[in-house]
């Protein structure tokens, strides 16, 4: 089964620098009139919407690999059947024809989601979490040793197993003070 | 509006949220707001209500699932425009 896989991080710091969500018009471009109401009635609005946001980039970056389509459409991808314990979130996105399996973590500092387009490989993901720079690959082949985290033919980025010389892909995000490499724990 | 005044004014609108200024230096037709410039997906959605209020028009959501590049953003404004003319 191929192993499609798309993680999305976002600082809280960073982003309430660079995006002020209550601008006119922001929300209805962006989340459907249940995520509105999710985000306004949550105990913090900011971190439900990057929660939100995040769910949907990481999906999108799934649909991307599937499809090869790029656009900006995060009103398509529907966040649904949320549920958060304490920092763990699971959910759902769908959009169009997919249904995507979402696991996300929430911090004070940021939040980072993962999208899978089997519930099975939910089970199947090791994440790494590093200081974001324009090094962050070399720091993370320095850290994972065995390990060598490199980009495909069309520039995509993939692991590779130097002890099995399996290569898998990866799904790297970075943002702000953060950045978060995902793939598969049985490469 | 002539083509390179609207690049000029998407310049202006985009110049905020670029964080490749070399390749902000050499916007042109074919340059990719995402891959290009650098934007961040989170701040494309600021580039679009700009654009909106900018030229009075509004960008529905098929409109911005295609505006990644300044030449697809020429072609919406172009359309918006002529649409809100004629009526």
């Amino acid at each position: 089964m191929l192993p499609v896989l798309g993680n999305d991080v976002v600082d809280l710091k960073q982003a309430s620098i660079d995006s002020n969500w209550q601008r006119k018009g922001y929300l209805r471009k962006i989340y459907t009139v249940q995520e509105q109401e999710l985000i306004l009635d949550a105990e913090q609005p900011a971190t439900m919407l990057w929660l939100l946001w995040t769910m949907k980039e990481a999906s999108y970056k799934v649909i991307n690999r599937l499809t090869g389509v790029r656009n900006y459409s995060p009103l398509s991808y529907v966040c649904r059947n949320l549920v958060i314990r304490d920092t763990d979130v699971s959910g759902m996105v769908t959009a169009g024809n997919y249904s995507l399996y979402i696991k996300a973590e929430i911090t004070e500092e940021w939040i980072h989601s993962v999208a899978v387009w089997k519930k099975e490989l939910l089970d199947n993901l090791k994440i790494h979490y590093l200081s974001n720079s324009s090094y962050y690959p070399d720091d993370f082949n320095l850290s994972c040793a065995g390990y060598r985290l490199t980009k495909d033919n069309t520039g995509l980025p993939q692991i590779t197993n130097l002890h099995t010389s399996m290569t898998s892909e990866a799904s790297v995000s970075h943002h702000g003070r953060y950045a978060a490499i995902l793939y598969p724990k049985s490469l | 509006m002539e083509k390179e005044e609207l690049i000029n004014e998407l310049t202006i609108i985009v110049s905020p949220y670029a964080q490749d200024a070399e390749a902000l230096a050499h916007i042109q037709e074919d340059t990719d707001f995402i891959r290009d410039l650098k934007i961040n997906s989170a701040n494309l959605v600021d580039v679009v209500l700009d654009v909106e209020e900018k030229f009075g028009i509004e960008i529905d959501n098929d409109s911005m699932a295609r505006m990644l590049t300044v030449k697809a953003a020429i072609r919406i404004i172009e359309e918006k425009l002529a649409a809100g003319a004629g009526k």
